[in-house]
């Protein structure tokens, strides 16, 4: 939109003036002008501990006259797509921060969170977390390390004796690198337990679920980088410009090489602003959006016929509910779209291909959150967008690592890399862990347990309080250990509150004490520890980005004041439990992971070791290629690589003499087969444009061979380039290698190995490098499946969310019946729905409230908001309310509202008016925390480590729900009223 | 008279913000500079490479300019998508 | 070589803020100076949102070194406006007459007293010696001595922020321009050389 000089405008905009002048609030205020201006008395604080007088700037202690000093390359922790940074360091404090121009993920460009990495190293003034706490007698104390280690080994074991080794959870962290995430998982299953979860659960569970089930693995399929070969990005429940600024860059680089940007979204969001069309939509009506696009494709002709028949099951099933049920006029009853805008948009998809679908926690946290990202494939696959360069779903993840916690990491109901947690896999990993597979069947409390998924992360303090015989353990939960993550990104504040009274340990280990310890001070008396972990900057280890490269990260500094890293703190945990042993592989005279000394020489395991063990045992997903080597090769390196293909054109490493040329950057999973046989990693999945040695593939062969007759191979012809077998074929296992008449081309060491075994056992490598040889898939060549059949709604179905602002919607479009157990807990779903209407919420709450992210903060936010040159930019938390929502309650800009909901609880916020909203939503970001329904939390923090800026917690009041797949929370749509306060 | 109390209302804004300055006496010289000299950023010998920064030849102010504009070019993004 | 200028391309920025925390990192400056924000224009509003980072444009006339009363401001040869905090006596004149509203006070004393001016040195330092201790705890880094440019400029999230020598990111915003062919508008190059069609020749003896 061109932005010409009108008369009534003023050139320079009001905010910064009215800033000076007191008093006048500018029209078009912008939140953070507003917002900032507050925060003076709060700054004064913060400014009178650090400066001297009248002048700026604390300078860091630098050694008089030349340090050493020395660069260490490391990787933002704040987001997904893996902002590379150099890190300068002097004499072993972190004093510069550099960009890296060179990568080729961003191009050294950063957003406000990595643009301020360095104060993690700041010691002066910092809130970190310093030593090991104690909660006793309602007060904070410090600990010695030993202390707090006994008294938690000898709380774990008398609990483990009373009531099993499922009483204990252990919720893990999508912060931890890959090594840790993965010596997480290992850590749980030792102890005996599959109680175990990270932030995935939370944030993109259903989108594996949903998009795993549809064409094989649920990450993103292409890259962020792929999105400058696109001509068409539609965004439908991602806010990059605020979640993923970085990815921006590669986006508008796309636009302005002529590429569409649709935004599909409830609110006019900072993405949207930089869209060529906005579509708004009503929260929560995601399923029928997406299918009311899908109408005008079937209507019009435009889906790929071709590709359909080859590659893609069940569209003709799909294209009938659609047609018959998401019509034009039923559509726009749903989301409040009407029936040009939809056709428009069809219309801009259709005729601009390849293009992608991108989203984030808008599509997935529903109550249906599986079946949207299911229809959001469907359109993808009708429009023939998927496997293709510049095409697919550009699914962005959030955490910097949760793609490796997920794919490796502590998951309830995997083994690293996916593995089901079923006896074969147990068996696998057994193997390769160097574990003695029938100890480790004691560890668990029964065979049962041992395959039974365990309790999700979105519902721990559920599995606390719910009657024991509605659990599907023994007991209920006793002991938790909130390892890296935040306890206000999961809903139903008020509930986890109660639960925390009845809990009898809870150990948080975390740089930070994060609202987990005021909480737990505000609940109790005694019966928490704080152990201080060290952050991502404090270690090495390697970092999966969102786009599946995974980057190596090198030390900064070592871990500050008394915290230790992840890893050791796992390793000394396990000797006071009696696993340190198998922990790191160490029987007879193997001993897979080397110890190291790390702090204070003190032992932890080497990283590379446990990424080498890694790469021994993850065949599935293939994590088998990227070996410590070579991907410390590719950052020492990055300047070889294509910014739009990843790929390095040529380019040998002067430290090792690696040859580069080939590889696609930070080898992206699959990275099929040992290093030696230099797989270059899959920067697009599917794309059959490619042989699957040079980075290709097609969709996987998961779901059986054959469907009610129907086939679920690919079609004749259709195969990814230099396929030897030019149709379909199923995965590859010993007996299919024997068939082709292929298994000699085993070396004589592979074939004894691979003997009975498939691709994923097989830890010879030899029957995927041989399949790959002929140009095959190792996990066969099938087709997408449009119908997800063992799914409750094996076609996705528009269902109203549980608290639902229209009663006729629901009466025609209700949730799913309630399910006595899921992941070991009861899970309600039409009692509540039912319950909301008959209490007529819709009318005593009546705006839909809806959550998401800002650019300052990230997750939880107790990090960001401990870096005063992120707090500064955000310092209170605020509800955005549409001008009329806020003059129909006499509610002035800036004043604060009380925002309540129907789950009991109210949170006091400010108000900030803007149309960004329409006038029956309103938004409120989820990073804050540290208020409790209007009381600041302070003085329940221990001192010196409360964050600087500190407000409600959205999820204090957000409601009841969960996607019936995977125990996702319904964060994204509840109802609301706002009040004055 | 009112050179004198600038001068001297000067000199006491110094003192109230101390700071151990030694006090100057300013002579006023309308639209003059009448701080400390500054260097130019090519007379300084180039940072060491753990800083990451560019390299040139000290006191060349031709030197310095070509490495900076050489450094401008990293906030142009097609160079290192199209040309790198 | 030319002036050294800051280009904000509205097109692009996204009110990311990753400049604010770049220029905050680097030179430490505290809570309540902000040398540089991004301002945002109909906030919220439908299909005219816009945002631009703003900070000292280092003007070639600059209204701050005009009127400054002890004469504090001086200017490098590469056009950087900086000032000597030695001398500032706090009287916020500059302040007032900025059109950026680039001079910041630093707040300090029970009763808000103002102290001295700061604000965005083009990371260009002081009138202390380059890249000692002394520079960086009055002024802030300085990245020319280092061969680099500004913080801000350089991790912009989507390069929409340009500092550096006038003619070289002019040249990069006008290779912007044209592929788009649309934004120059934001900076009045329309009413300057006339409504036309991007790309349309600048006047004789014009700089394009």
């Amino acid at each position: 939109m061109l932005l010409t000089r009108k008369a009534s405008e003023q050139a320079v905009p009001q905010s910064r003036l009215a800033r000076g002048l007191s008093g006048v609030l500018a029209k078009t205020m912008d939140r953070r002008a507003f917002l900032r201006r507050s925060g003076i008395t709060l700054g004064a604080g913060a400014a009178a501990a650090q400066l001297p007088f009248s002048m700026i700037g604390e300078a860091q202690a630098q050694a008089k006259g030349a340090g050493k000093m020395e660069v260490k390359r490391t990787v933002c922790t704040h987001c997904s797509v893996g902002c590379a940074i150099d890190a300068v360091v002097e004499n072993g404090v972190w004093i510069r921060q550099e960009p890296v121009f060179d990568s080729p993920l961003n191009l050294g460009a950063h957003c406000a969170k990595g643009a301020s990495v360095r104060e993690h190293g700041i010691t002066h003034d910092s809130h970190r977390l310093k030593t090991p706490m104690k909660l006793e007698g309602g007060k904070w104390v410090k600990v010695s390390w030993d202390q707090a280690y006994t008294d938690i080994a000898n709380k774990l074991t008398s609990i483990r004796k009373e009531s099993g080794p499922d009483a204990l959870m252990i919720i893990g962290s999508s912060k931890h690198n890959n090594e840790q995430s993965y010596l997480l998982c290992k850590w749980a299953r030792l102890w005996g337990t599959n109680n175990t979860d990270h932030q995935a659960r939370i944030c993109h569970s259903t989108t594996v679920a949903g998009i795993a089930n549809t064409w094989g693995y649920g990450a993103m399929t292409n890259s962020y980088n792929d999105e400058q070969n696109s001509k068409c990005l539609l965004f439908f429940g991602s806010n990059a410009a605020e979640a993923h600024p970085v990815s921006m860059l590669h986006t508008l680089h796309a636009k302005e090489n002529g590429a569409k940007v649709i935004v599909a979204d409830p609110r006019y969001t900072r993405t949207a602003a930089k869209a060529d069309k906005f579509v708004r939509v009503r929260s929560g009506s995601d399923v029928a959006f997406l299918f009311g696009l899908l109408y005008h494709v079937f209507k019009n002709g435009w889906e790929d016929k071709k590709y359909i028949h080859d590659r893609v099951y069940g569209m003709d099933k799909v294209k009938a509910e659609v047609m018959a049920k998401y019509t034009p006029a039923e559509v726009e009853a749903i989301t409040g779209v009407g029936e040009k805008e939809m056709y428009e948009t069809a219309k801009m998809l259709s005729d601009n291909r390849p293009g992608f679908i991108i989203w984030a926690m808008g599509q997935t946290q529903h109550t249906n959150g599986n079946a949207i990202v299911r229809a959001s494939a469907i359109l993808m696959l009708a429009l023939g967008n998927v496997g293709r360069p510049g095409g697919g779903a550009n699914i962005y993840r959030g955490h910097d690592n949760v793609q490796g916690a997920t794919d490796i990491g502590p998951n309830p109901d995997s083994l690293p890399g996916y593995y089901g947690i079923a006896p074969g896999s147990f068996a696998h990993w057994a193997r390769v862990w160097n574990i003695d597979l029938d100890w480790l069947k004691k560890q668990y409390a029964s065979d049962a347990m041992m395959t039974k998924p365990g309790i999700t992360v979105s519902r721990w303090y559920d599995a606390i309080v719910e009657k024991n015989e509605n659990i599907d353990q023994d007991h209920n939960l006793r002991a938790v250990l909130f390892w890296g993550h935040a306890p206000n990104s999961q809903s139903r504040g008020l509930d986890m509150l109660e639960a925390m009274k009845k809990l009898e340990l809870m150990v948080v280990i975390d740089p930070y004490p994060s609202a987990t310890a005021a909480m737990m001070a505000m609940a109790k008396k005694e019966g928490c520890y704080l152990l201080p972990a060290a952050t991502q900057f404090e270690c090495a280890g390697s970092v999966t980005a969102s786009n599946r490269s995974i980057q190596w990260r090198e030390k900064v500094i070592e871990p500050l004041f008394e915290s230790r890293n992840d890893h050791m703190i796992m390793y000394q945990l396990a000797q006071k439990l009696g696993f340190a042993d198998q922990l790191v592989g160490k029987r007879g005279d193997k001993h897979n992971i080397k110890l190291v000394k790390g702090k204070g020489g003190m032992d932890e395991p080497s990283m590379e070791d446990t990424l080498r063990e890694v790469n021994a045992g993850t065949w599935t997903i293939g994590y088998t290629g990227q070996t410590p080597e070579r991907l410390k090769a590719h950052m020492r390196n990055m300047h070889v690589f294509d910014v739009k293909s990843l790929r390095a054109k040529g380019g040998k490493d002067a430290e090792t003499g690696y040859d580069l040329t080939g590889d696609y950057f930070g080898l992206p999973w699959p990275c099929f087969g040992t290093a030696a046989i230099k797989h270059p990693g899959s920067p697009n999945l599917y794309d059959t444009s490619r042989h699957v040695m040079d980075g290709g593939g097609n969709f996987r062969a998961n779901f059986g061979v054959e469907k009610d007759g129907e086939n679920l191979l690919a079609e004749d012809g259709s195969h990814s380039k230099g396929a030897e077998i030019t149709t379909g074929y199923p995965e590859f296992d010993h007996v299919l290698l024997k068939k082709l008449g292929w298994w000699d081309e085993l070396t004589e060491a592979e074939r004894a190995e691979a003997e009975g075994k498939n691709w994923k056992t097989d830890l010879s490598g030899g029957i995927q490098r041989v399949a790959m040889k002929h140009g095959c898939h190792p996990f066969g060549n099938a087709k997408a499946r449009a119908v997800v059949w063992n799914f409750p709604d094996g076609i996705p179905l528009h269902r109203e969310p549980l608290y639902s602002p229209k009663p006729e919607l629901v009466a025609k479009w209700p949730t799913h019946a309630d399910q006595k157990v899921r992941w070991r807990l009861p899970v309600l779903f039409k009692s509540v729905q039912d319950k909301s209407i008959a209490d007529k919420d819709y009318e005593k709450f009546p705006l839909i409230l809806t959550s998401g992210r800002l650019v300052e903060y990230e997750g939880g936010g107790e990090e960001t908001r401990s870096n005063p040159w992120l707090a500064e930019l955000m310092q209170d938390n605020f509800v955005e309310l549409n001008p009329k929502t806020a003059a129909d309650r006499g509610v002035r800009h800036g004043e604060y509202v009380w925002v309540s909901t129907p789950s009991g609880a109210k949170i006091k916020v400010k108000a900030l008016v803007t149309e960004r909203v329409g006038a029956d939503h309103v938004f409120i970001p989820f990073h804050f925390s540290g208020w409790w329904q209007g009381q600041d939390m302070l003085g329940y923090y221990p001192e010196g480590a409360a964050p600087i800026v500190r407000g409600e917690a959205v999820n204090t009041a957000t409601t009841y729900g969960y996607d019936i797949v995977t125990m996702m929370q319904e964060t994204k749509t509840t109802l609301c009223q706002v009040a004055k306060a | 008279m009112r050179r004198v109390a600038l001068g001297a209302a000067v000199i006491a804004a110094l003192f109230a913000v101390g700071c151990g300055e030694q006090a100057q006496v300013t002579v006023y010289k309308q639209g003059k500079y009448q701080g400390k000299p500054d260097t130019q950023a090519w007379n300084n010998a180039s940072p060491a490479a753990e800083l990451r920064g560019s390299a040139w030849n000290k006191g060349d102010r031709g030197s310095w300019e070509t490495a900076i504009n050489q450094r401008a070019l990293g906030q142009n993004e097609d160079i290192r998508i199209y040309k790198q | 070589m030319a002036r050294m200028k800051f280009l904000c391309d509205a097109e692009r920025c996204i009110e990311c803020n990753g400049c604010v925390t770049a220029c905050k990192n680097e030179n430490e400056v505290p809570w309540g100076v902000n040398r540089r924000r991004v301002v945002t224009i109909n906030d919220g509003v439908v299909g005219a949102e816009k945002s631009i980072s703003v900070a000292c444009m280092h003007c070639s006339d600059a209204p701050c070194m005009a009127v400054c009363p002890v004469d504090c401001f001086y200017k490098t040869e590469d056009g950087v406006v900086l000032h000597d905090k030695d001398l500032c006596i706090g009287c916020g004149y500059c302040f007032y007459a900025c059109p950026f509203g680039a001079p910041q006070f630093p707040q300090a004393g029970a009763f808000g007293l103002r102290g001295k001016m700061d604000k965005c040195t083009f990371c260009a330092g002081g009138p202390e010696a380059d890249r000692t201790e002394a520079e960086f705890k009055k002024y802030g880094r300085n990245r020319l001595a280092e061969g680099k440019l500004p913080a801000c400029a350089e991790m912009c999230s989507t390069k929409a922020l340009l500092g550096g020598d006038g003619d070289v990111i002019a040249d990069i915003y006008r290779e912007r321009v044209l592929r788009r062919g649309k934004g120059s508008e934001v900076w009045g190059w329309g009413t300057a050389y006339g409504p036309g069609k991007a790309g349309a020749q600048p006047p004789a003896g014009g700089k394009s």
